[in-house]
C-alpha cells in the first residue's frame, strides 16, 4: 500500500504520456489498418507540428495563440498526410513503403533543422494551464491533467466517428475489403487519402500538444515514431481501442517502470513489447476486421 | 489484401529496435596515424589546426570554441608568439568515426604544427598515438575525460577540465550547505555523466555526506520525461538533488525539477554544464537559483575577464562561454610556447609548452599539473537576473576537492 500512494502521481503522470502518445500514435495505427501504407514518416509529422508551436507561440504564448497553433498544426498535418498518401499511392511493397517514407523522414528531419537550427527549443504551455497544483499531496503540472482529458475526447470521438457514422462504415469497410467498396461506387482513394490526412492532422496536434513536454528538437522526430510504432505493434494494428491500451501501458512503463527499474530504463519498453508479441505476435486487441494469417 | 500478415508483423516489431539503435550514438576506438612527420613552415609563419564540431550535436558548442580561438588571433594581427599564423578548419562532427580521420588529416596532410580544439573524450583519446607518433602537440580545449591518456607527453595537453575536477569542489559545498541532510545523485547514463556526478559523489561523502539515491538516466535525448526520477527523489527524503546534464537534457530537467519539485524546499545543485551557454535561455525562469561549480563564468569580476567579454561581445554581439575561454587560452598557450620555442616544428613546440608557466586567462591564472590539465580555480555560480538579463552569477571561489 505504501508502494501505491508513493507512485501514485507517477501512474497519473504514465496516464498523461499514454494520452499524449495515443494521438500521435492513432494515425499510424489506422493508416496502416485502411492504406497498407507503413509510413515512417510519421514521427516527422509530430515534429513538424512541435515546430508548429514554436513558430506560433515562441514569443510568448496566450489562450488565442494556443488556439491557433492547434488548427495551424492540424491543418499543416492534414496537407502533410495528403501529400504522403498521393506519394505512396502506387507503391504497394511494405519495404518500398518503409523506404520512401524515411527518406521523405529523412528530408524533412534536414529541412527542420535548417530552418529551426539545432538548439533544443520550448514550447510554452497555454497560460492558463501553465502552473502547478497540489495533487496526491505533491505539485503536478496542470497542463498534464489537462493532457488526460484531451486524449480520452480524442478517443472518444474517434470511436463514435468509426463506429456510430457513415463516414465510419466507409472506412471500416474500406479496412476490410476494399474492392467490394469500390464496387458500390466509392471512390476508396478519397477514403484512403482521407484517413492518411486526418491521422496525419492527429499526428500534428499530438506533437504540438506534447512539446511543453518534449520540447523540440532535431531527433524527437525518431523518438515519436519509435513510441508510435511500438505502441501499434502492442495494441495491434488497425485497432482504436488497441492503439489505446498500447499508449497507456507504454506510458505507464515509462513512467511507473523506469520509476522502478530505472537501470533498464534503456529498453524496459522494447523488453515489454517482445514479451507481448511472444504471447500474442497479432498485438493485444488486433483490428477484428482485419485477417489474421497471410496474403 | 491482408494487412496483418504474421512476416511482416515480425518486421515491424523490428523496426522500432532499428531505429533505437540509430539514435544512439555508437563509440568506435581509436586508430593509428601513420604518415610523415609534421614540420612546421616558415620562420615567419607556423600552421596550426582547428578541429571543432561544425554540424551535429555539437556544432553550437563548436562555434563557441572557433570563435574564442579566432578572436585571440584578431587581438593579435593574426599571429602567435610573433609567428603569422595560417589556420587550418576541420569538421570534428559528433563523435570518432568522424572526429578522428578529420583531425589526423590536419597532421598527416596538412602538415601542421600543432592542432587545437576536441570536443569529444573518445576521439581525442583515440587520436593520442597520432599526435604523439608524428610529434605534433595537440592542445585539447574541451573534451573531458578524466583520464585522457596514461601518461603525458609532451604532445597532449588540456586547457579545459576534467570531469571530476568540475564536480569536486562542490562536495565540501554542499556538505556544509545541507548539514545532515542527504544528497539524491542523478545524471546521464554515459561516461561523461557518470564521471561528473561521481567526482561529487567521492568528495561529498569524503566529507561526511550521505547520498539518498543514486540514477542514471538513458542518454543523447532519449529522457525527456524526469517526472518518475523527480518523485523518487521526493520520496527518498532527500534535502537536496545534485545533477549532471548538458544541452537538450539540461533545458527538460531544469524545467521539470521545477514543475514537479519546485516549493518543496529540495536544492538543485550541478556541475556547471546544466546553466551554460543557450541552455540558460531556454530554461528561463526555471533556472533561478540552481547552483553550480565551473571553472568560468562571463560574470567573474576580474579586469582581463571584463575586457576579454567585451571584445569578444562586440565582435560576435552574444556572451562568450566556458567553451569559448577554453579555446581562447589554447591559443594564448601556443603563442606563449612560439615565443619560447626553437623554431616551428612540432617538436619544438610540444617542448615549449612545458615552460608556458602561468597562463593569464579571463577565468583566473592558471597552469599545467602534472597530467597536464590545467591546475585552476573553481567557481560556485548561481542562477540570477541581473540587469534584465539571466546570468551565471559568481557567489565564491571553491575551495580545492
Amino acid at each position: 500500500m505504501d508502494w501505491f500512494v508513493a507512485n501514485s502521481v507517477t501512474m497519473v503522470n504514465g496516464i498523461a504520456l499514454g494520452a499524449v502518445l495515443f494521438i500521435v500514435a492513432i494515425g499510424l495505427s489506422l493508416v496502416f489498418g485502411t492504406m497498407d501504407v507503413l509510413n515512417l514518416a510519421h514521427g516527422s509529422i509530430a515534429l513538424i507540428g512541435a515546430y508548429v508551436g514554436v513558430a506560433v507561440l515562441g514569443g510568448g504564448a496566450s489562450s488565442a495563440l494556443s488556439f491557433a497553433a492547434v488548427l495551424v498544426a492540424a491543418l499543416v498535418g492534414l496537407l502533410a498526410g495528403v501529400l504522403l498518401a498521393v506519394l505512396t499511392t502506387s507503391v504497394r511493397d511494405h519495404l518500398r513503403q518503409a523506404m520512401l517514407t524515411l527518406g521523405v523522414a529523412m528530408i524533412v528531419g534536414d529541412l527542420l533543422l535548417m530552418v529551426f537550427g539545432g538548439d533544443v527549443k520550448t514550447v510554452p504551455p497555454p497560460p492558463a494551464l501553465a502552473g502547478s497544483v497540489p495533487f496526491l499531496g505533491a505539485p503536478y503540472p496542470v497542463y498534464r491533467l489537462v493532457l488526460i482529458g484531451v486524449g480520452l475526447v480524442v478517443g472518444i470521438g474517434l470511436w463514435l466517428l468509426l463506429e456510430k457514422t457513415t463516414i465510419g462504415a466507409v472506412v471500416r469497410a474500406t479496412v476490410n475489403d476494399r474492392g467490394m467498396v469500390e464496387a458500390i461506387g466509392v471512390r476508396t482513394r478519397l477514403v484512403l487519402a482521407g484517413v492518411f490526412g486526418g491521422g496525419a492532422a492527429l499526428a500534428a496536434v499530438g506533437g504540438l500538444i506534447a512539446s511543453p513536454l518534449m520540447g523540440a528538437q532535431p531527433g524527437n522526430d525518431n523518438l515519436m515514431l519509435v513510441y508510435a510504432l511500438v505502441i501499434v505493434v502492442i495494441g495491434g494494428l488497425g485497432s482504436l481501442k488497441g492503439a489505446a491500451v498500447g499508449a497507456l501501458l507504454v506510458g505507464e512503463v515509462q513512467t511507473v517502470g523506469v520509476a522502478l527499474l530505472s537501470g533498464y530504463a534503456s529498453f524496459l519498453m522494447f523488453a515489454v513489447m517482445a514479451a507481448i508479441l511472444l504471447i500474442k505476435p497479432a498485438g493485444l486487441l488486433p483490428s477484428k476486421h482485419g485477417h489474421g494469417g497471410g496474403h | 489484401m491482408s494487412f496483418l500478415s504474421a512476416s511482416f508483423l515480425r518486421k515491424a516489431a523490428v523496426v522500432p529496435a532499428l531505429v533505437g539503435a540509430m539514435m544512439l550514438t555508437a563509440c568506435g576506438g581509436g586508430s593509428l596515424g601513420g604518415g610523415s612527420g609534421g614540420s612546421g613552415g616558415t620562420s615567419g609563419s607556423v600552421k596550426i589546426g582547428l578541429s571543432v564540431p561544425k554540424s551535429g550535436t555539437y556544432a553550437a558548442l563548436g562555434k563557441d570554441m572557433e570563435q574564442g580561438f579566432k578572436l585571440y588571433l584578431t587581438q593579435n594581427d593574426n599571429k602567435l608568439g610573433g609567428k603569422t599564423v595560417q589556420l587550418v578548419e576541420t569538421d570534428e562532427g559528433n563523435g570518432p568515426q568522424t572526429g578522428i580521420p578529420a583531425t589526423e588529416r590536419l597532421v598527416t596532410q596538412d602538415q601542421v604544427s600543432a592542432v587545437v580544439g576536441l570536443v569529444n573524450s573518445a576521439t581525442a583519446s583515440g587520436l593520442a598515438n597520432t599526435f604523439n607518433q608524428n610529434k605534433v602537440p595537440l592542445i585539447v580545449a574541451n573534451a573531458g575525460s578524466d583520464k585522457l591518456v596514461d601518461t603525458p607527453s609532451d604532445y597532449i595537453w588540456r586547457t579545459s577540465f576534467t570531469n571530476g575536477g568540475v564536480n569536486a569542489p562542490m562536495g565540501a559545498k554542499v556538505k556544509e550547505e545541507i548539514g545532515s541532510g542527504s544528497v539524491y545523485l542523478l545524471g546521464s547514463d554515459y561516461a561523461a555523466g557518470k564521471e561528473q556526478v561521481g567526482g561529487f559523489k567521492k568528495a561529498f561523502t569524503a566529507a561526511g555526506g550521505k547520498v539518498a539515491g543514486e540514477e542514471y538516466t538513458p542518454p543523447f535525448g532519449a529522457t525527456t520525461d524526469w517526472q518518475p526520477y523527480l518523485n523518487n527523489v521526493r520520496n527518498s527524503g532527500a534535502k537536496a538533488v545534485y545533477v549532471f546534464y548538458a544541452g537538450s537534457e539540461a533545458v527538460g530537467f531544469v524545467k521539470q525539477f521545477k514543475q514537479f519539485l519546485g516549493g518543496t524546499g529540495i536544492k538543485l545543485y550541478g556541475s556547471g554544464f546544466l546553466t551554460e551557454g543557450s541552455v540558460l535561455d531556454a530554461q528561463g525562469d526555471a533556472a533561478n537559483g540552481v547552483q553550480t561549480s565551473l571553472h568560468y563564468s562571463d560574470q567573474l569580476d576580474n579586469p582581463k575577464n571584463k575586457e576579454f567579454v567585451k571584445a569578444y561581445s562586440d565582435a560576435y554581439k552574444t556572451s562568450p562561454t566556458v567553451y569559448s575561454v577554453q579555446a581562447y587560452d589554447a591559443a594564448n598557450v601556443l603563442a606563449e610556447a612560439l615565443k619560447k620555442a626553437d623554431g616551428t616544428t612540432g617538436e619544438a613546440i610540444g617542448a615549449a609548452i612545458g615552460k608556458v608557466g602561468q597562463i593569464d586567462s579571463p577565468r583566473g591564472t592558471w597552469s599545467f599539473n602534472a597530467q597536464h590539465d590545467p591546475d585552476q580555480k573553481y567557481y560556485l555560480r548561481e542562477v540570477r537576473v541581473v540587469d534584465g538579463k539571466r546570468v551565471n552569477a559568481v557567489v565564491e571561489e571553491l575551495k580545492a576537492g
